[in-house]
């Protein structure tokens, strides 16, 4: 609603702005090209010739093909699990009228309100007594239970807005509930999937804390995150590899958020607006 | 009999279908946080096979023989509020600014939003080796006591740096969540304000902001419980120091009971965690709820 002139004006002071809260990305951008010296030298110059061996020497010494399998297991894992599962029962729940439907609701989405913080002592404890530490596999059935509460919230939400004929349009003769429910009602939930595949597929991939609490006893297991957090903590930190690292680490979901971008927007907005 | 066939199948139908749910979030969320609150009146080291329940005792520590987690409690609380209001106020004055009709709109959206889809260990890091390595540099090139300051070594501005760099992650979800607020304002409105002659200022306090309010509590909900719980960007960047001087509850926690060994006593301290998130964001939702208006 400003006047042109002043437009103009803001949308240069926006750009210098957008430029400047970018710049710390772009100095970690230079220095993975550079070599140790020359980042102890000057850490914001340019590399006259830029190199390549940190990408290579980095991407090695981290076993980068195994920490990005690992990550991408648990993410998907974890991913697919909150989505079926909550589908299916918040569908239900929704859908069911009664004292106990409500009550198994609350209970469901309870969690929402209680920090990770709170219960990781007790589930550590929980799950190396179900053996699903030191394992990938175990660390996305883990997502499971953590991500189900706010996604089985946003689809009993939705559902309401879907009229109930639509349900019960096309049952089949002999067609089981399960099957029912995926050919008939899974596809008219498809905004809320969007959304909910976004949420956790990016807190997943990111995710630090329980990954570190399961899995950081089994080198085998490690994810992405976890590795970058050992690669710094070492005692004397190797700067130009370490910020190839960086740069093949936060890589995968730039991509993720470059081709879904507009997906990210809405399911982010979605799943903070409804919790 | 058929009625009551039909009855019994419903009642299997239903249970098969919400009971992997349930399931899943009892066994990982549930049962542990029930542990915590057992446990929390307990001496338990992790590995005996059975605490020993001691009482209040672990209560009567942390409110009178706790010096670090009394310290962690003022440095959370604080890093909170300072973290809640900046947030807030950036990230709406950006949104106006940004909903405003611009050239290269979506890209200058894009840009704010980066930090946030990277995680917040990895931001840790960034930021460690630009205020060690980054700023040597500038200050060699500029002499400014700017960055020969120690960002990360001194209690206040390691404060302020965990306070900044966690601002810089954060605001591009703030951004979006208060961008989608404002296109939920009907046009008209704005529309009717500019042709009864209303000032920019007086247009945003008695029109636009009351209709965000909505947008407003869930940005002030979110960023409070997010730094109430704030973790991995301490732990990646400043480790909690200098000294203690920036150890988060949560991070307390966990040092405490995985560093310690001290189990019981860390679960009472993730009780404590649990009843001053719910006792904040309750209060806070109760009273920004009170201040929504409808459109």
């Amino acid at each position: 609603m400003t006047k042109p002139r002043g437009r103009i004006w803001l949308n240069v002071v926006l750009v210098l702005l957008a430029a400047l809260y970018l710049y710390p990305l772009f100095i970690v951008l230079i220095n993975s090209v550079k070599t140790f010296q020359q980042i102890m030298d000057n850490a914001v110059a340019l590399p006259a010739t830029p190199e390549f061996d940190n990408f290579i020497l980095a991407f090695t010494t981290m076993a980068y093909p195994r920490l990005f399998l690992n990550t991408l297991i648990a993410t998907t894992l974890g991913t697919v699990g909150v989505v079926l599962l909550a589908s299916v029962a918040g569908h239900k729940l929704s859908r069911t009228k009664t004292r106990l439907s409500w009550l198994v609701f609350l209970v469901c989405v309870a969690p929402m309100m209680i920090p990770f913080h709170s219960y990781m002592i007790g589930l550590v404890k929980v799950a190396k007594t179900l053996h699903l530490t030191n394992s990938v596999w175990g660390l996305g059935v883990l997502y499971w239970g953590l991500g189900i509460p706010l996604a089985l919230f946003m689809y009993h939400g939705f559902v309401k807005t879907i009229p109930i004929e639509l349900d019960e349009s096309a049952v089949i003769d002999g067609c089981g509930p399960l099957r029912k429910f995926f050919l008939v009602v899974f596809p008219l939930l498809q905004p809320v999937s969007v959304s909910v595949i976004v949420l956790n597929a990016m807190w997943m991939w990111n995710d630090f804390l329980l990954p570190l609490l399961v899995v950081s006893g089994n080198k085998q297991a490690l994810t992405l995150q976890l590795a970058a957090y050992n690669f710094f903590g070492q005692y004397k930190v190797e700067w130009h590899l370490a910020m190839a690292a960086v740069l093949l680490t936060i890589l995968p979901a730039i991509v993720f958020y470059l081709a879904l971008q507009k997906h990210i927007m809405k399911g982010m907005t979605a799943g903070a607006v409804k919790s | 009999m058929v009625a009551f066939k039909k009855r019994v199948s419903r009642g299997v139908e239903f249970a098969a279908l919400t009971f992997p749910a349930l399931l899943a979030i009892v066994v990982v969320v549930l049962v542990p946080f029930g542990m915590s609150i057992v446990y929390s009146f307990s001496k338990w080291n992790g590995l005996d096979k059975v605490p020993v329940f001691n009482g209040l005792a672990n209560y009567v520590e942390l409110f009178t023989n706790d010096p670090a987690l009394l310290a962690a409690l003022g440095f959370t609380l604080l890093f909170t509020l300072a973290l809640v209001v900046l947030v807030n106020l950036i990230a709406l004055a950006l949104a106006l600014a940004l909903d405003q009709p611009l050239r290269g709109k979506n890209a200058l959206r894009a840009a704010f939003y980066v930090p946030n889809i990277i995680s917040l260990i990895i931001i840790g890091y960034v930021w460690r080796f630009i205020f060690s390595k980054g700023f040597d540099t500038f200050s060699a090139m500029t002499g400014w006591p700017l960055f020969q300051a120690s960002w990360l070594g001194d209690p206040a501005l390691a404060f302020v740096s965990t306070v900044l760099v966690s601002l810089w992650h954060d605001l591009g979800f703030y951004l979006v969540i208060y961008l989608a607020g404002l296109q939920t304002i009907p046009r008209d409105l704005i529309e009717a304000s500019l042709i009864d002659g209303a000032a920019p200022l007086q247009r945003f306090s008695k029109i636009v902001l009351p209709l965000l309010m909505p947008s407003v509590t869930v940005c002030v909900f979110y960023a409070l419980s997010n730094g109430l719980k704030t973790f991995d960007v301490i732990l990646s960047l400043t480790n909690g120091g200098p000294g203690n001087a920036t150890t988060s509850i949560a991070l307390d926690i966990y040092t405490t009971a995985f560093g310690q060994g001290r189990f019981g006593y860390g679960m009472a301290m993730s009780v404590l965690l649990f009843l001053l998130i719910l006792g904040i964001t309750l209060f806070q939702v109760t009273v920004f709820k009170n201040r929504e208006v409808e459109s």
